[in-house]
């Protein structure tokens, strides 16, 4: 029963981490329809502008900063730069797929050569080992799960509280519509990216300080997972983006300590598959894009 | 009187003589003696340059420089000049075969090729052999022990003899009783995977304990619930090797077993700087040198071989910026694929043919010798013997070889741990009894 327990405390850790990134993706979909297969490269790059930092001697919650800065001028530029004129010309979604995953293979070839072909880690002072009925947690790891639990909050509240959260939720409703209602969709959509490349980028570092070694392959490993928990939850739906990263975080390790390690991620997407078989649209119904949830 | 009869013959005769010279001129490449033909040569380092492996690529690449510097140094192979060039596969078998086709099919002038480790070898050793290219593999597959290709060439032993190794140093290995609980912890891939049923096999027939098999997902984010399972078998020992991922586990090892590490032993693979840095970032360095040992291929890493070895990897060290040759002045795939492309070249100058399919089998023959042949240990006296008339065996960088049918030599295990600066220190050997022992145990697989 121990090890159930230590799993689910486990599961918490992988839960923050697949949240953080799949909330940002699935909010550039939901948002400026784009499946982003890039997503998986730009953690990475942030989280290899924190590394720079974090050995520079900042300390790495800090360089977290840097990581997210990094995430958030990237995302916009590639949106400025290379999806956005693909999609004013017309590009079907297919089309812009291919066109995500050239620029994912570009900016991970153009990485290799300037952080190396090896793997990296950050400078982290996990803490002391707390143990509580089973849960296994350092204080590290803790830290890790309030930095998810802090940014899900801010984004329920920007969502749900704020004009620009409303301005997001009408453009992904209708983006023509919105802007005729006078709402700046270019502005927001550039918004929408700093925000989300931002996301991105606190994921590329926690899933970096998670894993103790990373290096410029780990970004499409990540992605795999991070698309799971989206569509698993409904495509576009950041709340439900959330809850695919709970059930996905949870089932991986819980399945790792009931079965064996090596059919994990196997448990993970066949629930996935499950769940698409009997609700195809994803766990939460998607009632307009960006709707809260219940 | 010159009839029209006998006016024909003349041109005929010299038509047909002319056609019987052409004949032999285009028949001269496959037959013995054919000539070195002239322009550059090129040898291929078809191995993982990037990926989980990318660490195995340069350690071949520098084989290959110090190579090329020898031969060319001594004036190459009939005047031709060597060159290296790498072929990253990624260390998948996807992208292994159009790397090994591209090569083949942009470049006629491959002497040969090195690298093929487990990753690709499957793959890309039936493309090699069917376009009659020698390669000297890395890979430690079993599946290569009695293989039937021609062109196939191993000068290490299967990895299944690294697992037997390994299971040495845990009962035999110096500063330590035997080891009584022993976990195996190995990736869920092809190259990881061979490791475990020999080792399982020969433990059960040791009747020594197997705490645990765990087969883990390489590149995987945590490990954190597959230590929590270990850690609960209490094992005195941890097999591994886990590239690219065993700083992440053995951290958790760390975290979860309130900050000490478990003893583990790593296959030859894991004498590598990058695995060092990254165990090392992961647990700290005290942690490391006090519980990290490894086996790796006896190497006799003396002698005029490998002095000559040293000079040209010192050479390309610096002529080849990036390289970091030098690094890998002791690493046994450095020194193996070194000697097997001097073996290569010597085997074409021996042939005297650029024709594979000629040079091919002298391959063989100047590794193991034949009766009466001249010992030589460097490319230069190779060919100084050879146009001397002798028949010569090259003893090279790493020793002996000594092929057997299916062209596989191994030379035996030392135990191995590393400094403060991840440089391999020999501390012990596996004897010839203790060695067998186990191979029997585990059915010599």
């Amino acid at each position: 029963m121990d090890l159930y327990v230590a799993a689910l405390g486990f599961g918490l850790i992988s839960v923050s981490v697949i949240a953080i990134a799949a909330v940002g993706f699935t909010m550039q979909f939901g948002i400026t329809n784009m499946i982003n297969l890039a997503y998986g490269e730009v953690m990475m790059v942030s989280g290899y502008a924190a590394f720079y930092v974090n050995r520079a001697g900042v300390n790495i919650w800090i360089a977290m900063f840097a990581g997210a800065l990094a995430g958030a001028v990237l995302s916009f530029l590639l949106n400025r730069f290379l999806y956005a004129p693909f999609q004013r010309k017309g590009t079907n979604l297919i089309g812009m797929v291919i066109v995500s995953l050239a620029a994912s293979l570009m900016i991970a070839n153009l990485m290799l050569p300037i952080v190396g072909y090896y793997t990296s880690s950050y400078v982290v002072d996990q803490g002391p080992l707390l143990r509580s009925n089973g849960l296994v947690l350092t204080t590290a790891q803790i830290a890790i799960i309030a930095v998810a639990v802090i940014l899900m909050l801010a984004i329920h509240g920007l969502l749900r509280y704020t004009r620009l959260g409303k301005a997001m939720r009408a453009t992904a409703a209708n983006p023509t519509l919105a802007r005729n209602c006078g709402i700046p969709t270019q502005r927001v959509i550039d918004v929408v990216w700093l925000i989300t490349g931002a996301l991105c980028g606190v994921a590329g570092v926690v899933a970096g300080m998670n894993s103790e070694n990373f290096a410029v392959s780990s970004g499409a490993s990540y992605l795999i997972t991070i698309i799971a928990a989206a569509v698993l939850g409904g495509a576009g739906q950041p709340y439900g983006a959330m809850i695919g990263a709970l059930i996905i975080g949870i089932v991986t390790e819980l399945s790792a300590a009931a079965i064996a390690p090596e059919y994990k991620e196997v448990v993970a997407f066949a629930m996935l598959v499950l769940v698409m078989v009997l609700r195809p649209q994803g766990l939460l119904a998607k009632r307009g894009a960006l709707a809260a949830a219940g | 009187m010159t009839t029209f009869r006998s006016s024909l013959r003349v041109p005929a005769f010299a038509v047909s003589t002319l056609a019987v010279l052409l004949l032999a001129a285009c028949g001269g490449s496959t037959s013995t003696g054919g000539g070195l033909g002239s322009g550059p040569l090129l040898e291929g380092v078809l191995a993982p340059f990037s990926g989980a492996d990318a660490s195995f690529g340069p350690r071949y690449l520098a084989g290959c420089y110090a190579a090329a510097l020898s031969i060319n140094g001594a004036g190459g192979i009939g005047g031709r000049q060597l060159s290296c060039q790498q072929f990253d596969t990624r260390g998948e078998p996807a992208d292994a075969v159009p790397a090994a086709n591209a090569m083949i099919s942009s470049n006629s002038n491959l002497m040969g090729v090195v690298g093929c480790t487990s990753d690709e070898a499957s793959t890309v050793v039936p493309i090699l052999d069917r376009s009659h290219i020698p390669m000297v593999c890395m890979t430690g597959q079993s599946e290569f022990n009695k293989t039937s290709f021609k062109y196939f060439h191993r000068l290490v032993p299967p990895d299944s003899f690294d697992a037997y190794a390994m299971i040495g140093s845990a009962l035999f290995g110096p500063n330590h009783a035997p080891y009584k609980r022993i976990a195996l912890v190995f990736g869920d891939d092809i190259g990881s995977q061979n490791f475990v049923g020999p080792a399982v096999a020969a433990l059960n027939k040791l009747g020594v304990t197997i705490a645990i098999n765990q087969a883990i997902h390489l590149g995987a984010a945590s490990y954190r619930t597959e230590v929590a399972a270990m850690l609960q078998t209490h094992p005195d020992v941890i097999l591994t090797e886990t590239i690219g991922s065993a700083g992440t586990y053995m951290k958790e090892v760390q975290q979860q077993n309130g900050g000490n590490v478990i003893p583990f032993i790593g296959t030859s693979a894991t004498i590598d700087p990058v695995w060092f840095q990254q165990v090392v970032d992961a647990i700290g360095l005290p942690a490391f040198l006090a519980n990290y040992t490894a086996v790796d291929l006896r190497l006799s890493l003396q002698g005029a071989g490998y002095d000559e070895f040293l000079t040209e990897l010192t050479a390309a060290d610096s002529k080849f910026s990036g390289s970091n040759a030098l690094t890998y002045k002791g690493k046994s795939p450095t020194v193996h694929l070194y000697d097997g492309i001097i073996l290569t070249a010597l085997a074409m100058v021996a042939a005297n043919s650029s024709d594979p399919t000629v040079y091919n089998p002298k391959i063989f023959e100047i590794a193991n010798g034949v009766s009466g042949a001249t010992v030589v240990n460097t490319f230069k006296d190779g060919v100084a013997a050879l146009k001397a008339g002798k028949s010569i065996r090259y003893v090279g960088a790493a020793g002996e070889n000594n092929f057997n049918q299916w062209n596989n030599s191994q030379q035996g295990y030392n135990l191995v741990t590393m400094d403060k600066d991840g440089n391999e220190q020999v501390v012990g050997q596996l004897t010839e009894a203790q060695t067998q022992k186990i191979i029997d145990a585990g059915g010599n697989a």
